[in-house]
Formats: structure tokens, C-alpha cells, sequence
């Protein structure tokens, strides 16, 4: 089973997905939270049997599509998916067990499995086409979930939503169909496996171009500062499960993808385009940390931090030491952790009260003191306080860009002042004050299903804050053999000095050039 | 010996966590006593490691597990009790196990008692991870832990808004220092490869004088914020929301003089850049003499004694930053004592009438409150620096220090400073124990606090007579690792000139003290007064208007301008932007709908103009090919 098993793992739940429609509706929900948990399980597997000192792809399997054209199905992980797996797995399953009254929940759970399918799929994919088929199917669930359950004007959003990551991902396909012709051009046949390209040396013009075009798809995904906009539509209107899984799992494809094709594709380009990038992560981080704390509704404030913070991760990535990018990926965690429980917090309150805005609450501390507990923890994980998940992340994403620049860290560090600002200011007027609706008074406190989703989030979030080890391990090792061969490819002179030579052997066959 | 680290370590965490397990139930004794139990059992070992420390010279060492490696970084849970860190750990033990006996009485009928000591042992915890902690991650640990507990203890009573907002103003104006710190760290790291303390500072004779310049300028920035230094000292004053043992542990003995201790512990790097040294010592002096002056005035006892805080801090940074840094942890340790006795007398007197603080209502109440003034006169008697007092060897010490290394304007400004605080400390003392009854007017009951309260409060009551005695143990002691500069006045004749003058020059603050605010003429200020018009105590009632500059030019541009980038930019131009592009294709998709309209005639049109326009493109692409040659040359000539 354990060759098989990354293909379980993304099939599994497809195919429960399609059982799904069979099974009766008032059973539906246990059937979700048994197929979750058993897909958490076969995760958690995973990483059992993850070798922490292979630096490369493990649990590798291919299968031949269209070999014409290179086009196979090969799925692996490393020390930077693995992780990334085990929380959708994670976010699916907390999401379903503790999903409150919902219309259709028949529905919401095959939609959520057959999301789950797309996610996985994303991350284990080693091919680019199957990569990209991945991606693009994952729309189309998020499209439902929005467009079905949302709010009022939840047709805008899906649909926004939609178009916009489509049309980002459309430049993004062509890019890589030019990288697969590149590499036929250099080796005489077709390959759109990886895996292979790593292994091909571009001229910098042409990395230039391709990086541009991947940068698109990507950027729009994750979502970089100017193409941000969908997001807060996307989770102004979506219901909570679906901010949730966008905000902790979908996201990261962008930030994920950058690592796993910009920086080893492209190392030249990398380099040429680190200080642009960065300077559009610091106003990322500054800009929408400001916009975040002039928002009225709590939801928006949650979103518009989730931006600010991805901000540090892009930052962290193109720090391009393995410093930088260990924490760029751990903070990636951290984030799919920190902001998915804010979201789910923001649900709890949204199933009291059904509004999100924030001046008609205040003293809730007094009213609902195991919730105020619980999102406050979360706010200062948010914050990046030491010792919660979040700080380990930040704190090695900025550490590894001050290699690259001091005075532009200096301006990203802003981050923990300008995170503190708008956290604060919202935790204040949502739980401080005395309570003055009297719709506030007899609130519920948090009952046992948000505690299914929350109490592991809060122990997830603590404990990898004292102890990051077993996480940052794999990671750090993936990523030495990533800087290592970014080091080794690079061909211009400030690339070679830019990204660190670490004098380790990777597993690597002969590079070839390409004309 | 790694036992009793751990136990000194861990008890107040175990304390706050049982305290946190009642943390919504209502409130019960217990979970204050356990904590207190827990912090005097951490008390009791940091004693012996002080022992063990005093008697042998030994300093222990641990590395208790990995916390974050990656690349070349590798930081690990490790922790150090070497000379300068158990004294430090003296000195927070013992005040906070003073303070939670003392506050089991005081917050007793409070209804969120158990949160209380579940954030007060919070803090405790936080406090030894910082001061123990042998690398500067393990010490930023502990710095943001303890500005959280801050937070959460300044914003304790969560209703009343301007505690919630002090609370947010300190905890954010602490994160603009510690950004500070934190580009400190990774200039650390980057130049000497490691965060361990003993390890960088061995590295750091071999940089240059440029990079050690930045790393101690970063790192201060970051002491600045925690040991509220001008420009970043707001905090501190309106941190005084908070309850007052929180006040005497956090805001007096132990949180803000982090950033003391920081750059004690960083001796190696800043006798390396001596001229950061005297910056400091100047900015030390100048927020000596800037804070005191707005005590002067003040109607709040605890804000008073809050900006006492401020100006002893300044004296501290003085001492520290003219390389006497035996003599600043000195002073911090005595001034610790005689703070906290002071803020815990506050307390008492707060308790006694009602939480009303402005002492121009109070008066007479030594008569009522014995115990409370014989504790809070003799605080404040060390405090302003009398024989044979602590006040007087750890404070007289700065000035001679500033003396001995001829920066005569730091002294003549400490000196001066010396008698404002004898002046303010006695202002507060006169005006609410002695002369007319004045309280009777507003209708208070005053009554002396639990017999216990003061019981707990004596240890701190005997250490602020006598810590002066301990001077040259404690001298032999921390010479181990800081630098062994005796400060002596070589000439007997201006040792005894000085020392003198100095306790006459402070007698007479004192005396006048006694003398204006004793008087029966005292009545509660109602802005109608001469002085209160003067264009000097307007200045000094409203602290200078910085806080109003703040609110004014910073807080509010940046709330509008964060109102601004939302609705302006955001919506206006960015999403705007994104919304027209797509408009875009709608508005021509709908406009040449019509086109398609199945009419047999409009079809044949379109399709000839189709024809037409065809075939005029491969006309021109036609030509285009057969005249490249010339069609380069003019783009050539052109220069494109």
C-alpha cells in the first residue's frame, strides 16, 4: 500500500466523494467525518514512513499518459509538501466534523472531499500538466461552495473569484508549455515532468520570460499586492468552511508553486526579479495590514491580515538562503493554522449573531470567556508572539531575507508593529468594553463541535511553537538540496552570490544546456 | 544543581497554569495561594543557586532541547545562572512572591482573582525565561512574553476603556522597540554565526567598529521600549491602569528594567563602542531629570510614582552606559526593593479610599494608616538617597560615577535631579498622610489594609533599609563577569564635600516638602490657582504634550490613512482597475452582439468587410517582406 499510497490519498476521497451520493442524508455527516479521518490517518502515515534525511521525492509513483508528449502522471513528496498535505488533510477533517447547520449538507460534504482530491492533488503532482490540472479543478469546488452557500452577493464573488485565478493561470500555461518545448529543443524529447526540468540550464533572457509568466499565475493565487482584490470579495461572501480551507490551504498553492518552479526553474530570473518582489511583499505587508485595520467587519480584517502575512512568506521565499525559504515554507503552515482558526472563530460568532460587524459587539470577554481565550490565543499567534507557530516562521523568513537586504527588512519588520495595530484594535472593540447590545447578553459560549475544530488548532499552534523540530527538519533538509542546485544552476555572476553555496551532494544526473 | 534551575524555572509556569484551570469559575482562594506557594518554592531555589553561586564561584549551565535549527541557525532552549543572572533572579523572585501575597489580600473581591494570578505567574515565568536565558533568542522569548502579561494585566479590568487602551498603547510601543531588537538579532547572527551570548560576544572584538555600532544602537532601541526611554516612556505612565501589585512587580521592580539588564548582559559589546556607551548615559540623564519634573506636579499618586520609576531608570541607564554596570544592576536591585514597597503602599492607601488617587483628597491619613506611612517614609526616605538607606549606596554611586569619569553635566544633572525626587516623593507622602483631614469632604472611610498585607510586604520594608550592606559581597560577586571598576573619589577631602552636600542638598528638598504641603492652607486644586495657570505646569500637567503630539500626528494620520488605502486605493483604483478590465470585455461582448444578429444581409456585409480587411493586411505584410531591407534600414536610422 505504501507505494501506492500518495495516490490513495488523492483518490480516496474522490471516489468517497462520488460513493457520497448514494448514502443517505442523515448519515452523511458521519460518513464525511469517517472518510476524513481516514485520509487523515493515511497522512499521518505518510509521515511515518517519510525518511527525514532523503532530501529528494519519496513515495514516488508514474504512470504513462501521453509519452508523445512527456506527459505522465508522476506524484512524490518532499520535506516542502509533505506538510502541506497533512494540513489539508487536517483542515478537511476538523472542517467536516465540526460543519454547523448548513442547507444542502449533502452537497457541502462531496463538494469539500472532491476539493480535498484537488488539493492534495496540487501538492503531490511532479508533472506539469498534471500540476495544472490540479490547480484549475480546485477552482471549481471553491466556485460551488462560494456561489452556493455564500452571502448576498456571492454570484460577484464566485465569479470574480473564478476569472481572475483562471486568467493568471491561463499565462501561467503557456509558460509552461514553452518550458516543456525548451526542453525538447535541448534534449531532443518532450517532458513536462519536473523533476527533468530541474536538470535544464536556461539562458537568463529566457528565464526572465517564463518567470514573468509562472509569476502571474501564481501571484494572482497568492494573492500578491496588486492582485489581492478577489480575496475579500471571495471571503466577505463565502461561509466559514470555505474561507477556512481558501484561507489555510488554497492560498499556499501560490507561495508553494513559487518554490517548487520559480526558484529551482529560474534561478537567475530569481535573482533579478528578488528586489522588485520584495519590495511588493513589504507593501503587502504594510499596506494591507493598514487596510485591515480600517475595516469595520471582523471577517475583512481576518482576510486582509491573511494577505499582509503571505506577504512574509513571499518575502521569506526569495530570501533564497535556507534560512529564508525553511521558514517562508513553515511559515506557510503557520499560516494555514493561525488564520484558519481566526476564520473558524469569526464562524462561532457569525452563527450567534449573523452579522461580522464589529461595533455590534464589545465585552464579550465577560460574556463568552472560553471563546475570548481561544481567539486570543489565536491574535497573538497572529501577532507572531515566541512560542506560538507563528513567530518561528516570521522570524526565519526575516532573518534569511536581512541576508539579502538590511534596510528593506527593516521596512518588512514593520509587520509585527502594523500585525499588533489592527489585531489589537479588533480584539478591543470585539471583547473589551462593557457589553452594551442587550442581544450580546445571554450569548452561547463555544460548544462542543467548534471544539472538535479549535482546541487541536490551539494545541497544533503551541506546540509547534516550542517545538518546530520534527516539522523543520524535513523542510530543512528539502530545501538545502533546493538552494543547493539553485546555487549550481545559476549562471550570472550575482546569482552565484546571492544564493549560498552549501558543499552538499544532491542527487542529480548531468545538467544539460538549452539553445 | 540543574534541578533547583528547573524548579526556580518552572514553578511560577506550573502556578499560572493551575490559576488558568479557574480561570472562568468563580473566584477561589486557592488559585492564588498555590501560585504564591509555587513562586516561594522558586524563591527558595533561586537562593540556593544564589548560595551556590556566592560561595563557590560556579555557574550553572543547561540546554534543555532544541528549538528552532535550520541552515547554520541553531537555537536552543538553554539557560544560564551565572553572577549577573542570579541576581537578577533574586531580585524577580522575591518581589513577586511578595507581591502575590500582597495581592491575594488586595484583589479579593475582584471577581476575575483566578485570571489574575494566572497572568501575574505568567508574567513571573516570562521574566526568569528572559533573565535566564543564555542566548538572545531564549531572551526575546521572554521579552514578548513578558510585554504579553503586560497586556493582559494592564487591560485587566477589560471594561473600562482606558485601561484597554493603555494596555493596547504599551503593548504596541513595546513592538516598535522590539522591531529594534529583532534587526539587533539578525545583525548578530549574521556577522558572528551564532546567538549564544558567549559565542557572539567572543566574536565581536573581530568586527568592525561600524557593524558593533549598528548591533548596539539596534539593541538598545530595543531597552528603550521596555525600559520606556524617551521618546518611547508614554506607556508607562498609563500603564498605571492596571491593578496596583501589577504596577509594583511589572511597572516598578522587574519588566521595565529589562532592558537594564539587557545592556549589562551585553557589557562585552557596548565596552567595545564607547560612544553609544555615553549616548546612553545621556539619554539616561536627560529622561532622569525630564520624568521627575512632570512629577513635580501630578495629582495621581501612582502616576507619580510611575515617572519616579522613569527618572530611577534614567539614573540606571547613566550607571550602564558609563560602563559601571555592576552599579547599575546594583541600583536596579535596591531600587526594585524600595519601588515596589512604595507602589504596594499606593496600594493600600487606594484600598483604604475607594481607588481614589489624587492625594490632594486624602491628607491626615497617618492617623488611620500607621503601618502604611512608617513603610511608604522609609521608601521614600531610600529613595531619595539618606544614610544609611539602599537609596543612598546605589544611587550616590551613579552620581560619583558620572563624577569620576569627569562628565560633569550628567552629574550636575543627576545631582539636581536627586533633589526633585526627594522633593516629589515627599510631596505625595505629606499630602496624603499628614496635615488637615481633607478626605472628610468626599465622604471616604480609610482603614488600614489586612494585618497579612503588611506582614508581606516587610521583607521588601527590611531590604530597602539594609540592601545598602550587601554592597561589597555583591561587589566580589558580579566581578566574576563584569568589569571590576572600583568608583572612589580620590581626594577625601571632595569625597566628604560631596557626599555631604548631597545629603544636605536632598534634606532640604524634603524639608520643603514638609513645609509647603503639610500646611493647613492645602486645598484641592480647582484650576484656579496662579500656578496652575502658568504656562510650567501647563506644560508639566499635560507631559509636555507629547502625548498629545502622539494622538495627534501620528495615531490619527495613520488611522485616516489607513481609511484612505481602503476605501481610496483599494476600491478605487485597484479593484476598480481589475473591475474595468472586465467591464471591459462585457461592454464589447454586449456591443457587438449585434453583429450576430441571423440577418442573411448584415451577414454578407460583415463577411465582405472581413474580405477586405483580410486581404489589406496580406498586401501590406506582402510588401513589408519584399521591402525588409529598407524597412530596417530607415527603423535603423531612426535608432530604434
Amino acid at each position: 500500500m505504501l507505494d501506492n499510497i500518495l495516490s490513495i490519498l488523492i483518490f480516496f476521497p474522490a471516489l468517497a466523494a462520488v460513493l457520497g451520493f448514494v448514502v443517505h442524508k442523515d448519515s452523511i455527516r458521519s460518513y464525511g467525518v469517517a472518510v476524513a479521518t481516514i485520509e487523515f490517518a493515511l497522512a499521518l502515515l505518510l509521515w511515518f514512513f517519510f525518511d527525514n534525511n532523503v532530501s529528494g521525492m519519496q513515495f514516488m509513483e508514474t504512470i504513462q499518459l501521453v509519452p508523445t508528449f512527456g506527459i505522465n502522471y508522476i506524484v512524490g513528496v518532499d520535506g516542502i509538501s509533505l506538510f502541506i498535505i497533512i494540513l489539508a488533510a487536517f483542515f478537511t477533517m476538523i472542517g467536516i466534523a465540526s460543519l454547523g447547520e448548513t442547507k444542502d449538507i449533502k452537497n457541502m460534504i462531496i463538494t469539500l472531499l472532491f476539493l480535498q482530491m484537488t488539493m492534495v492533488g496540487v501538492f503531490a503532482s511532479l508533472d506539469a500538466i498534471v500540476f495544472y490540472v490540479f490547480w484549475e479543478l480546485s477552482l471549481v469546488p471553491m466556485l460551488y461552495i462560494i456561489g452556493a452557500w455564500g452571502g448576498p452577493r456571492r454570484i460577484y464573488a464566485s465569479v470574480k473569484f473564478f476569472l481572475y485565478t483562471f486568467a493568471g493561470s491561463l499565462v501561467m500555461l503557456v509558460g509552461m508549455l514553452f518550458m516543456a518545448y525548451f526542453y525538447y529543443q535541448a534534449t531532443g524529447q518532450w517532458s513536462f515532468a519536473i523533476l527533468d526540468w530541474y536538470r535544464l540550464i536556461l539562458p537568463e533572457s529566457f528565464q526572465l520570460w517564463l518567470f514573468v509568466a509562472f509569476f502571474f499565475g501564481f501571484a494572482i493565487k497568492v494573492p500578491m499586492f496588486p492582485f489581492h482584490t478577489w480575496l475579500p470579495y471571495a471571503h466577505g461572501q463565502a461561509p466559514t468552511i470555505g474561507s477556512v480551507i481558501l484561507a489555510a490551504i488554497l492560498l499556499k498553492m501560490g507561495t508553494y508553486a513559487f518554490i517548487r518552479f520559480s526558484l529551482p526553474l529560474f534561478p537567475d530570473a530569481s535573482v533579478y526579479f528578488m528586489f522588485p518582489i520584495a519590495i511588493l511583499a513589504i507593501i503587502m505587508i504594510i499596506y494591507t495590514a493598514m487596510v485591515a485595520y480600517a475595516q469595520k467587519d471582523i471577517k475583512q480584517v481576518v482576510a486582509y491580515s491573511s494577505v499582509s502575512h503571505m506577504g512574509v512568506i513571499i518575502l521569506g521565499t526569495f530570501a533564497l538562503n535556507v534560512e529564508g525559504i525553511s521558514g517562508s515554507i513553515f511559515l506557510m503552515i503557520a499560516h494555514g493554522v493561525v488564520s484558519g482558526a481566526l476564520f473558524f472563530l469569526v464562524g462561532v460568532i457569525y452563527d450567534r449573531r449573523h452579522t461580522k460587524m464589529m461595533d455590534q459587539f464589545g465585552g464579550l470577554a465577560s460574556v463568552m470567556p472560553r471563546f475570548a481565550t481561544i481567539f486570543g490565543i489565536m491574535m497573538m499567534a497572529s501577532v507572531g508572539l515566541p512560542l506560538t507557530i507563528n513567530f518561528v516562521g516570521e522570524f526565519l523568513s526575516l532573518l534569511g531575507f536581512y541576508q539579502q537586504s538590511h534596510i528593506l527588512t527593516l521596512l518588512a519588520g514593520i509587520a509585527i508593529i502594523v500585525g499588533a495595530i489592527y489585531m489589537l484594535a479588533a480584539y478591543k472593540k470585539m471583547f473589551f468594553g462593557e457589553v452594551t447590545k442587550e442581544e450580546n447578553k445571554n450569548l452561547p459560549d463555544v460548544n462542543k463541535r467548534e471544539l472538535i475544530a479549535l482546541v487541536p488548532l490551539v494545541v497544533i499552534t503551541i506546540w509547534l511553537g516550542i517545538y518546530p523540530k520534527p516539522v523543520l527538519g524535513p523542510i530543512n533538509t528539502s530545501v538545502e538540496a533546493v538552494v543547493q542546485l539553485m546555487h549550481e544552476k545559476a549562471t550570472s555572476e550575482e546569482a552565484k552570490k546571492r544564493i549560498p553555496n552549501l558543499d552538499i551532494l544532491i542527487n542529480k544526473t548531468s545538467t544539460r544546456e538549452a539553445h | 544543581m540543574e534541578l533547583f534551575l528547573y524548579t526556580a524555572l518552572f514553578s511560577p509556569l506550573v502556578g499560572s497554569l493551575f490559576a488558568a484551570l479557574f480561570g472562568a469559575s468563580p473566584r477561589t482562594k486557592i488559585a492564588g495561594i498555590v501560585p504564591s506557594i509555587l513562586l516561594g518554592v522558586s524563591l527558595i531555589s533561586s537562593t540556593i543557586l544564589l548560595v551556590l553561586v556566592l560561595t563557590t564561584g560556579h555557574t550553572v549551565h543547561v540546554e534543555m532541547m532544541t528549538w528552532m535549527a535550520t541552515g547554520d541557525l541553531y537555537i536552543p532552549f538553554g539557560f544560564v545562572v551565572d553572577q549577573v543572572s542570579v541576581t537578577m533572579m533574586m531580585v524577580v523572585t522575591l518581589v513577586s512572591t511578595v507581591v502575590h501575597v500582597y495581592a491575594v489580600g488586595y484583589m479579593d473581591h475582584d471577581k476575575g482573582f483566578n485570571r489574575f494570578f494566572a497572568w501575574l505567574s505568567a508574567f513571573v515565568f516570562s521574566m526568569m525565561v528572559l533573565v535566564m536565558s543564555d542566548n538572545f533568542a531564549g531572551l526575546f522569548i521572554g521579552w514578548e512574553g513578558v510585554g504579553l502579561c503586560s497586556w493582559g494585566l494592564i487591560g485587566f479590568w477589560y471594561h473600562k476603556e482606558s485601561a484597554t487602551w493603555a494596555a493596547n498603547e504599551a503593548f504596541i510601543m513595546n513592538r516598535i522597540a522590539d522591531l529594534g531588537m529583532l534587526i539587533g538579532i539578525f545583525l548578530i547572527y549574521w556577522n558572528t554565526g551564532t546567538l549564544q551570548y558567549a559565542e557572539a560576544f567572543a566574536a565581536m572584538p573581530g568586527l568592525d567598529t561600524d557593524t558593533l555600532t549598528w548591533i548596539g544602537i539596534f539593541l538598545f532601541i530595543g531597552a528603550m521600549g521596555k525600559s520606556a526611554q524617551f521618546p518611547l516612556h508614554t506607556w508607562l505612565a498609563d500603564a498605571m491602569e492596571g491593578p496596583t501589585p501589577v504596577s509594583a512587580l511589572i511597572h516598578a521592580a522587574t519588566m521595565v528594567t529589562a532592558g537594564v539588564y539587557l545592556v549589562v548582559r551585553s557589557n562585552e559589546l557596548y565596552a567595545l563602542i564607547p560612544h553609544i556607551g555615553l549616548f546612553i548615559a545621556s539619554l539616561g540623564a536627560f529622561v532622569a531629570i525630564f520624568a521627575a519634573s512632570m512629577a513635580l506636579v501630578n495629582r495621581d499618586i501612582k502616576r507619580v510614582i510611575a515617572y519616579s520609576t522613569l527618572s530611577q531608570l534614567g539614573y540606571m541607564f547613566v550607571a550602564a552606559g558609563l560602563g559601571a554596570y555592576w552599579v547599575a544592576l546594583f541600583h536596579l536591585m535596591a531600587h526594585a526593593f524600595f519601588k515596589a514597597l512604595l507602589f504596594l503602599g499606593a496600594g493600600n492607601v487606594m484600598h483604604a479610599m475607594d481607588s481614589e488617587l489624587d492625594p490632594f483628597k486624602m491628607g491626615g491619613l497617618g492617623k488611620t494608616m500607621k503601618g502604611t506611612m512608617i513603610m511608604m517614609t522609609l521608601a521614600s526616605v531610600a529613595l531619595a538617597g539618606i544614610f544609611p538607606l539602599a537609596g543612598f549606596f546605589s544611587k550616590d554611586l551613579i552620581l560619583e560615577v558620572a563624577f569620576i569619569d569627569n562628565h560633569y553635566i550628567i552629574y550636575t544633572v543627576l545631582l539636581f535631579t536627586a533633589g526633585l525626587t526627594a522633593f516629589y516623593s515627599f510631596r505625595i507622602v505629606a499630602l496624603i498622610f499628614h496635615g488637615e483631614e481633607r478626605y472628610k469632604l468626599f465622604g471616604f472611610h480609610p482603614h488600614e489594609a489586612y494585618k497579612f498585607m503588611l506582614i508581606a510586604m516587610s521583607p521588601l520594608l527590611i531590604l530597602a533599609v539594609i540592601a545598602g550592606s550587601f554592597k561589597m559581597t555583591y561587589f566580589e560577586m558580579v566581578t566574576y563577569v563584569l568589569p571590576a571598576t572600583e568608583y572612589h573619589v580620590h581626594n577625601p577631602a571632595v569625597y566628604w564635600i560631596m557626599t555631604i552636600g548631597t545629603q544636605i542638598f536632598v534634606i532640604i528638598a524634603i524639608y520643603y516638602a514638609y513645609k509647603i504641603y503639610m500646611s493647613r492652607d492645602i486645598k484641592v486644586p480647582d484650576g484656579t490657582s496662579k500656578m496652575e495657570k502658568s504656562f510650567g505646569y501647563k506644560l508639566l500637567i499635560n507631559q509636555y504634550y507629547i502625548p498629545y503630539f502622539y494622538e495627534e500626528y501620528l495615531v490619527k494620520p495613520y488611522r485616516e490613512l489607513s481609511t484612505l488605502c481602503w476605501t481610496k486605493i483599494d476600491q478605487k483604483i485597484v479593484d476598480a482597475s481589475v473591475d474595468g478590465i472586465a467591464n471591459a470585455f462585457y461592454k464589447t461582448g454586449e456591443n457587438t452582439r449585434t453583429m450576430q444578429s441571423g440577418n442573411l444581409s448584415t451577414m454578407l456585409k460583415w463577411m465582405v468587410a472581413g474580405t477586405v480587411a483580410l486581404l489589406s493586411l496580406a498586401v501590406v505584410f506582402g510588401l513589408a517582406a519584399r521591402h525588409s531591407d529598407e524597412i530596417k534600414a530607415i527603423l535603423s536610422a531612426l535608432g530604434v
